[in-house]
């Protein structure tokens, strides 16, 4: 017997004898109720039993004495009066209730006439026409068409590009405000509403044509012809033009400064576009205009000041499409009053940019303005 | 390898150059959505050089103003809120008083009585806010008696120079005056300035005339009357108020004429047997041609500006609707299709639009539709509007509006055709059926 046996076989063996010593084989009792006993006598259970019982008779009692033998009592022949049976005094018959009478048969109050009830009148109805469609809002009619509809102001307020609040002189010293006078923007719709479409209760009975494609916006000549060299040219390096990229690169990149001294900072953002779009288009009226010049676009060239007014010797029209030269003449006037109307005070333009506003091409595109 | 540094560096610098100058042009914004409003402009009193010459230069300036206010494009700021005074026509214009008060447009004037007492009216545009004179200052002479005409010619200036479109205020309109209860109305046909001023009557009232019609030059006018007991179509000349019948089949009815654009034919209804169709007529050898064969009612004819089209009424479908056919006859093809009745279409001299009048859900619409019969948009409704005519420009519209009940009046309205600017007529009774007149030489 080798090693590996001896171990193996005392580990059985301990394994076995701590199985069997150990309660290995042994199962857990099953649980079980206790409940308190108590251990009586025969006597007790025959007492017990006997108490539910009828008792015997006990033939050990003692019987009583006789009475002595005496005179013996003297019979009478008086037979016994009957007692008197007293009849009970009759009792006073109570009287008999008296049978109420029944109720009158009183009818009761009809509640129920023969007269059909009145019926609470219900509303008048009237006739109405039902519209085959529900109702649209109506647009209000206003001398002014704008592309925000504005709600017509107080009669005694001023009429103004802003709505402002008055203010009045204050008792308080500490504030020191401008007086100022209330003014508010001029009533506007957003469209033209014809005596037609006002009693109208339904949608219109027609619709705008659908809007063509815009035409795609004519370039600057200048720009076109300066771009086409620049595609017909072979990659050659050429040292002179690479000192000029090379310089216009540095110039345009070092654009934190400009030429002039004047900062040219990032470009605009699309919100000050719009806020400059915006700005321009309150004053762009275009309802004077003939019918072919509300079908001409005109693009007109501005220079800015740095105080962002317009330098109205400045304003030129570089090109028009969609109509005549004389029709473009009076779209391109009304573009210009509107440049500068609404750029008197000057246009909230970012100063650190005025490089990207100072030269601006505006586009007046009227085609949305035809029909509205 | 400078060289090659340096190309380097460029290329490292260009992608933000672009974005930095913005293309490398001018900052670009598109302006799509305007304001439509009348444009405000200042006109003071016309000088007058004389004490003659200073009642002209105010009621000429009071009617300039009038057409002006009157188309609805333009407002006159009162003459209260001026801050300059205009003494001389010949002054410099100090353009910044007239910014201040918002004015874009001011027309300045001078009237004067010259030696042979012919009136002289003179005026200047300017635009305010660009400082300069529109077009070149102008004179008009004639006779004193004439001063309206020459105050709507000098609106008629100021009109076109402003907006682009061909004037209209030196017009006339012949119309049906009309006077009495309903039941017992007079009518008598009348010409007056498209204004209402100058009424001057061209008939009596003895017998009922209808639908009078501007010969292309204006210096005749069709009309229908029941002179001889049963409609009868005459012309009448302008001028002279002679007049004569225009020969038709006898009896048979004829009515609704209109002018070929050319003035020499005549388009008109005939009916005959029970049947109305379309005849034209060579007014010089009295020859006609029958234009429509139907069984139906074919009424209201009007020529396109080219003559080469005639649009008319016809109940051919069933209801009255527009159609179309050659001006020499044939097919017609039919462009009203919306709900209701049509009837009385007229052809705008730009040739673009149709006018017409409407009748739907118990109310009368004047309303305007291209010529294939899209795009119709109802300018108008009342309890009667009917009849539209077209301005010289074909921008205006006039039409006969009739108030409800037995005392009801007819009454003349006129509407740009944008449906805006919707307003009365001024005339001394009623009147309805009104046509205009070219603009005059």
């Amino acid at each position: 017997m080798n090693t590996g046996q001896i171990i193996s076989a005392a580990g059985h063996a301990g394994l076995i004898l701590w199985a069997v010593l150990g309660g290995a084989f042994d199962t857990d009792p099953q649980p079980y109720e206790v409940t308190q006993v108590t251990a009586i006598s025969a006597e007790d259970y025959a007492a017990l039993i006997a108490a539910d019982r009828a008792p015997d008779a006990v033939a050990n009692v003692d019987t009583p004495d006789p009475p002595e033998a005496g005179a013996a009592p003297s019979l009478s022949s008086e037979a016994d009066t009957p007692p008197e049976q007293s009849q009970p005094p009759a009792t006073e018959t109570a009287e008999p209730d008296p049978v109420p009478e029944p109720p009158e048969a009183t009818p009761p109050e009809a509640e129920v006439s023969d007269a059909p009830p009145v019926q609470p009148s219900p509303p008048e109805e009237t006739a109405v026409l039902v519209p085959e469609i529900s109702e649209r809002p109506q647009p209000r009619p206003a001398p002014r068409v704008a592309p925000e509809p504005v709600a017509r102001p107080e009669p005694d307020v001023q009429i103004d590009d802003v709505d402002r609040v008055e203010t009045a002189p204050d008792d308080s010293p500490e504030v020191v405000e401008q007086d100022s006078q209330e003014t508010a923007r001029e009533e506007a719709a957003t469209r033209i509403v014809t005596e037609a479409e006002k009693a109208a209760a339904a949608a219109p009975a027609w619709s705008l044509r659908p809007r063509t494609r815009p035409a795609p916006r004519p370039e600057p000549e200048s720009t076109v012809t300066a771009q086409q060299p620049a595609q017909e040219t072979t990659p050659q390096v050429d040292d002179a033009a690479v000192d000029d990229a090379v310089a216009a690169a540095l110039a345009a990149a070092g654009a934190g400064t400009g030429d002039t001294g004047t900062p040219a900072g990032p470009p605009l953002t699309a919100g000050e576009k719009d806020a400059l779009r915006v700005a321009v288009q309150q004053c762009w009226n275009v309802g004077s205009l003939s019918s072919e010049a509300l079908a001409t676009t005109v693009v007109v060239t501005v220079s800015m000041s740095e105080d962002g007014r317009p330098e109205a010797d400045s304003i030129r029209m570089t090109s028009y499409s969609g109509g005549s030269a004389d029709a473009a003449d009076r779209a391109f006037a009304a573009a210009r009053r509107a440049i500068i109307r609404c750029g008197t005070n000057g246009y909230d333009l970012p100063f650190e940019k005025y490089e990207q506003w100072r030269n601006i091409e505006m586009t007046f595109n009227p085609e949305r303005m035809r029909i509205k | 390898m400078t060289r090659y540094f340096l190309v380097l560096l460029m290329a490292l610098l260009m992608p933000a150059a672009p974005i930095l100058a913005q293309d490398g042009g001018p900052l670009r914004i598109e302006i799509t959505e305007g304001v439509i409003e009348p444009l405000p402009y200042a006109v003071p009193d016309f000088v007058a050089d004389s004490v003659s010459g200073r009642e002209y230069a105010r009621q000429i300036t009071a009617v300039v103003a009038s057409d002006l206010n009157g188309t609805g494009l333009f407002r006159q700021i009162p003459s209260d809120a001026h801050i300059a005074r205009v003494t001389s026509f010949s002054s410099p214009i100090q353009f910044s008083d007239w910014k201040a008060i918002n004015a874009q447009a001011l027309i300045t004037g001078a009237v004067s009585v010259d030696d042979v007492g012919k009136l002289v009216v003179q005026f200047r545009l300017y635009d305010i806010f660009a400082g300069q004179e529109i077009g070149q200052g102008l004179q008009f002479v004639g006779t004193q008696e004439g001063w309206r005409r020459m105050a709507h010619k000098v609106a008629d200036q100021v009109y076109s120079r402003l907006t682009g479109e061909t004037p209209y205020f030196d017009s006339r309109v012949v119309f049906i005056s009309e006077t009495g209860p309903k039941d017992a109305r007079q009518k008598r046909l009348a010409i007056m300035d498209y204004d209402g001023a100058n009424v001057t009557y061209l008939t009596d009232s003895q017998s009922l005339v209808l639908a009078p019609r501007f010969s292309p030059n204006g210096d005749r006018v069709l009309y229908t009357s029941y002179e001889s007991g049963h409609p009868r179509i005459y012309v009448l000349d302008v001028a002279s108020a002679g007049r004569r019948v225009l020969e038709t089949r006898e009896g048979s009815m004829s009515f609704s004429p209109r002018f070929a654009p050319d003035g020499r034919t005549v388009v008109y209804s005939l009916t005959q047997g029970g049947n109305t169709d379309l005849f034209a007529m060579d007014i010089a050898s009295g020859r006609s041609q029958r234009l429509t064969t139907s069984p139906a009612i074919e009424t209201a004819p009007s020529f396109s500006p080219d003559g080469r089209h005639i649009v008319f009424e016809s109940d051919r479908s069933g209801t009255p609707q527009l159609y179309i056919m050659p001006a020499t006859g044939g097919e017609a093809t039919r462009i009203s299709f919306g709900q209701g009745r049509y009837g009385t279409p007229v052809w705008s001299p730009r040739g673009d639009l149709i006018a017409f009048t409407k009748q739907s859900k118990g109310r009368f619409h004047i309303g305007v539709m291209r010529t294939d019969g899209s795009e119709e948009r109802l300018l108008t409704a009342s309890f009667l509007d009917e009849g539209p005519t077209w301005s010289p420009n074909g921008r205006v519209i006039m039409f006969t509006r009739e108030t409800q009940g037995a005392q009801g009046i007819s009454g003349l309205y006129s509407v740009d055709i944008t449906g805006r600017n919707l307003r009365p007529v001024q005339t001394p009774t009623g009147a309805s059926d009104p046509s205009w007149s070219p603009l005059q030489d």
